[in-house]
């Protein structure tokens, strides 16, 4: 059954059940992935998914259901369980079907160069990086992973409002880590690339970066635990951001689970963070031009200079607090509840701040950090999670240090960030939204280690 | 699920370009998921999953290609796309399937579809009014709950051909407590595989207390210091270090390709000798118990470490070529949209010989991890880190003062070497373990246990 069919099918039989407004959202996916391994070819994965979620007003009350079939038995199964769901639902504010924005700024989110590029020029791009990997130190031992993925994705959504929107986008991504041995101590490095310029792709600086990254910690060696002056590197500060991006969501605001309640127009940062959001942006992952409601979205600064400009808000959230949706109603996928996330997400660079380790007389720079999934509380905003880093002497690099805790609060976090560097970088993963940092400078951080 | 006389093209397709191995796993699953907070379902969702993965080997390398299209073209035309990446000439037919009669070892009671969700909200209610009746600090609660039926058929290219039926029962609590000031969590979740029976029969009040009566004590409690410490992690979920630990390094999907620690070394001494590491697949309606795992292999009892020593690892079938040893019926995956590798079902240190009383009353100072957090490793280095949701001091032998904050770290090999004692009372705790092949069920599980040293980290500095 094609999609207009099942569409078709499903409004028809779910408004003879009682539902008033409908929707269908959909996604398409189409994946291409491999993995090298002693030179061959050792994991070779494609992909072709379809997945449709449903949501619908039954007695004033929304209930959702999703599927991957599109047969007549979906139908059924989709309008019976969404009856369910909305029967058993209390909501406090009742959900609408979005009739629509006035202006949707059209998608540039799909390269077609990239979609040219063949699988065998992706293959040959990892057989020409690996010689480079071993070339380029003597202490290399091993490859742990070195995958390449490509995607592309078609989101849709159609309503019985007649709102009908559909945008598509590619990406490319390149992941490669590295192990090296010296002395008995082993340690790996990773790396991540994202683009959709498949040409600026250089083999041997993933190569060196990958092998770079994991030389630069051996020799490890304790440092005294204690209270230091910390530089969080750009790819350690946007997997931070990642994890406390939820306390800008104006669901958990309203809800009493993020401590920035009635802090629109205040100060919650030092004056030189300023974070943009922005659905738009070519280097982030989460390019959208409408959000899981329907609702256009656009750029937009949630915090300037310090001060928390707005939260994100969705249509429910909205309208409890009296405004307009700011378009960042979000589903991880079909299958999942609608949440709040923001889409390109991250802290603005400033332009021409040198090197952040110079400015530290004594410190730690933080160059990964791990366990954030169960180290991070976003309610207090405490976090104690492990790192890995480099000891910092008279503002330069010493060495390596043992593995390590870096224990504080994320709140007073930001307003101890004494220099935000100009090295921005997006990360590799999208959890929600997709965040960016630069380096960061923060006056204090406690520090212990291993 | 899909005709015989299908997957019989299906495997054959797969071959035509000199294959040695074709798969087809087929998966059809209902799920629910409902949220209550603040007394009121906030979200409940339900759906089906519906796809199918084909996989072919070719020596050491590995294809795989899934689809949501379940039709005969679409089928084939993806098996001979997938057959393009392997370079040769058809040798090998397909043996003849032949369906295998599987008897589930965890009988299902209530099928969670042929329950009203009305009976669920029932029981998250209650559970709710548990945990907000605990005390007056407790401002919210959340109560999860999430319930599946899985079914696959998996066939292969030697003959295999098996459909199993998994169903899954999962409740989790949190709550969050408040002095006005500060705000603090607790949690805690249960899981079977079980049908609707599981909640109909759980203490819902003894978990909404406990979850309720974290977040309350972790209002009062201290920061935690940071340093070397004797540590002793209680029963039950405690065993998600050596999950992170060893259970991981133990794969062969790190294993085989010589990226793991333990590589190399089945008959060494690599831990403590109070230490007895087993995998069971096969115990009886566990959180991560499986009747026959992805690849349509049996469940087992799989011991690891003997008594310190090194006696197996997880190997799935792939892995299984370059390693040169047989599959352990513990190739597993989330859903069709992952290949299967090597991963845990239910992994614990068996119970040894001392009591709890004998463990605390040892410890002249040192620190007592009630509930762990989650944790994460690194299987090249061992190097691991995991938070403590519930910790309290060690003084004297005695348990004194709770803290908050406690993050462990250390070295996976190293600590296993340091368990200096183990206790009597094991048992298990679900979790969702992510790695290759996607996040599935799994319990950790240990009797109390001692380290000698971990080191510890917290906001309050060294003492």
């Amino acid at each position: 059954m094609n999609l207009e069919n099942f569409k078709d099918q499903l409004f028809a039989y779910g408004t003879g059940q009682g539902f008033t407004d409908m929707e269908l959202a959909y996604v398409r996916e189409e994946k291409f992935a491999c993995s090298l391994f002693e030179t061959e070819i050792d994991s070779y994965d494609t992909s072709e998914t379809y997945g449709i979620s449903f949501r619908g007003l039954f007695k004033g009350k929304m209930g959702s259901a999703f599927t991957e079939k599109l047969d007549e038995d979906s139908v059924t199964y989709l309008i019976e369980e969404a009856k369910d769901n909305a029967d058993v639902s209390e909501p406090e504010e009742l959900e609408e079907i979005f009739s629509g924005s006035h202006f949707y700024k059209q998608p540039d989110f799909f390269s077609e160069k990239l979609k040219q590029v063949s699988i065998s020029d992706k293959i040959a791009l990892l057989k020409s990086t690996e010689p480079y990997i071993f070339e380029a130190d003597e202490r290399v031992t091993a490859i742990e992973s070195f995958t390449l993925q490509s995607s592309e994705v078609e989101r849709g959504l159609l309503n019985s409002k007649g709102l009908s929107l559909n945008e598509r986008k590619n990406d490319f991504l390149i992941g490669l880590s590295v192990v090296v041995k010296d002395n008995n101590q082993i340690k790996n490095g990773f790396i991540v690339k994202n683009t959709q310029d498949f040409s600026k792709i250089v083999p041997q600086d993933i190569a060196h970066a990958a092998v770079e990254e994991a030389i630069s910690q051996l020799h490890a060696k304790p440092v005294k635990s204690g209270d230091y002056p910390v530089v969080i590197r750009h790819d350690a500060a946007a997997m931070l951001l990642t994890v406390y991006s939820s306390i800008f969501s104006a669901e958990n605001v309203q809800k009493g689970l993020s401590l920035l309640k009635d802090k629109e127009g205040k100060n919650i940062a030092s004056p030189f963070v300023s974070i943009i959001d922005n659905p738009f942006e070519k280097q982030g992952l989460a390019r959208r031009s409408f959000d899981d409601e329907g609702v256009a979205t656009s750029y937009r600064e949630i915090v300037s200079s310090g001060t928390l400009e707005t939260l994100l808000y969705d249509l429910k959230t909205a309208k409890k607090a009296d405004r307009e949706s700011t378009g960042h109603a979000y589903k991880s996928s079909y299958n999942s509840s609608l949440e709040i996330a923001p889409t390109n997400f991250f802290i603005v660079p400033a332009e021409g701040e040198g090197d952040l380790v110079g400015k530290v007389e004594e410190g730690i720079l933080i160059t990964s950090l791990s366990g954030l999934h169960s180290g991070a509380n976003t309610i207090s905003g405490d976090f104690s999670l492990a790192a890995t880093g480099l000891y910092i002497e008279g503002g330069v690099i010493k060495h390596a240090v043992k593995q390590m805790t870096i224990a504080g609060n994320f709140f007073e976090l930001l307003k101890n960030i004494e220099a935000v560097g100009s090295d921005l970088e997006f990360c590799y993963i999208q959890m929600g939204g997709n965040c960016g940092s630069p380096s960061l400078l923060i006056k204090e951080l406690a520090v212990t280690i291993e | 699920m899909l005709a015989k006389s299908v997957i019989d093209d299906v495997l054959e397709a797969a071959l035509s370009t000199g294959g040695d191995f074709s798969e087809v796993f087929v998966e059809n699953r209902y799920s629910n998921q409902l949220i209550l907070q603040g007394g009121q379902v906030e979200k409940s969702l339900s759906g089906r999953e519906f796809g199918i993965g084909i996989r072919i080997f070719k020596d050491f390398q590995s294809v795989y290609t899934y689809t949501t299209d379940d039709s005969r073209e679409g089928l084939i035309k993806a098996a001979k796309k997938a057959a393009q990446a392997i370079k040769g000439e058809h040798i090998l037919q397909p043996t003849s399937l032949e369906r295998q009669a599987i008897e589930s070892l965890h009988p299902i009671l209530l099928h969670p579809r042929e329950v009203e969700k009305k009976r669920k909200v029932d029981v998250m209610k209650k559970a709710y009014e548990s945990a907000k009746n605990y005390h007056s600090s407790i401002e919210q609660a959340t109560i999860k709950l999430f319930d599946e039926e899985q079914m696959v058929l998996i066939a292969n290219s030697e003959g295999t051909f098996a459909e199993d039926q998994r169903t899954r029962s999962l409740l989790s609590i949190k709550s969050i407590a408040s002095d006005g000031i500060q705000m603090q969590t607790g949690g805690h979740s249960t899981g079977a595989f079980k049908g609707f029976e599981f909640f109909e029969n759980l203490n819902l009040e003894h978990y909404a207390f406990e979850a309720s009566r974290m977040a309350v004590t972790m209002l009062g409690a201290e920061n935690c210091p940071s340093g070397k410490y004797p540590v002793i992690l209680d029963n039950e979920f405690g065993g998600v270090i050596f999950h992170e630990a060893c259970g991981h390094g133990l794969e062969a999907t790190s294993v085989a390709k010589n990226n793991s620690v333990f590589a190399n070394r089945i008959g060494e001494k690599v831990a403590s000798d109070l230490v007895t590491y087993i995998d069971d697949g096969t115990l009886k309606n566990e959180w991560g118990s499986i009747t026959i795992d992805d690849e349509g292999e049996r469940a087992r009892k799989n011991v690891l470490i003997e008594n310190g020593i090194l006696t197996g690892y997880l190997i799935d079938k792939f892995n299984s070529r370059r390693m040169g040893m047989a599959s352990t019926g513990s190739g597993r995956r989330q859903s069709y949209r992952f290949a299967p590798t090597s991963r845990m079902t239910n992994t614990y240190i068996a119970s040894g010989k001392s009591t709890n009383e004998e463990i605390i009353s040892n410890t002249e100072r040192g620190i007592f991890a009630k509930y762990m957090g989650g944790g994460q490793v690194n299987p090249a280095t061992g190097d691991y880190n995991f938070s403590v949701m519930e910790a309290y001091l060690v003084e004297n032998g005695k348990i004194s003062k709770p803290l908050r904050g406690a993050t462990l770290i250390g070295n996976g090999p190293e600590t296993i070497q340091l368990v200096d004692m183990v206790g009597k009372n094991l048992g298990h705790g679900p979790g969702m373990c992510g790695s290759e092949s996607g996040s599935i069920p799994v319990n950790v599980g240990q009797p109390m246990v001692r380290v000698s040293e971990m080191t510890v980290g917290g906001r309050m500095g060294e003492e």
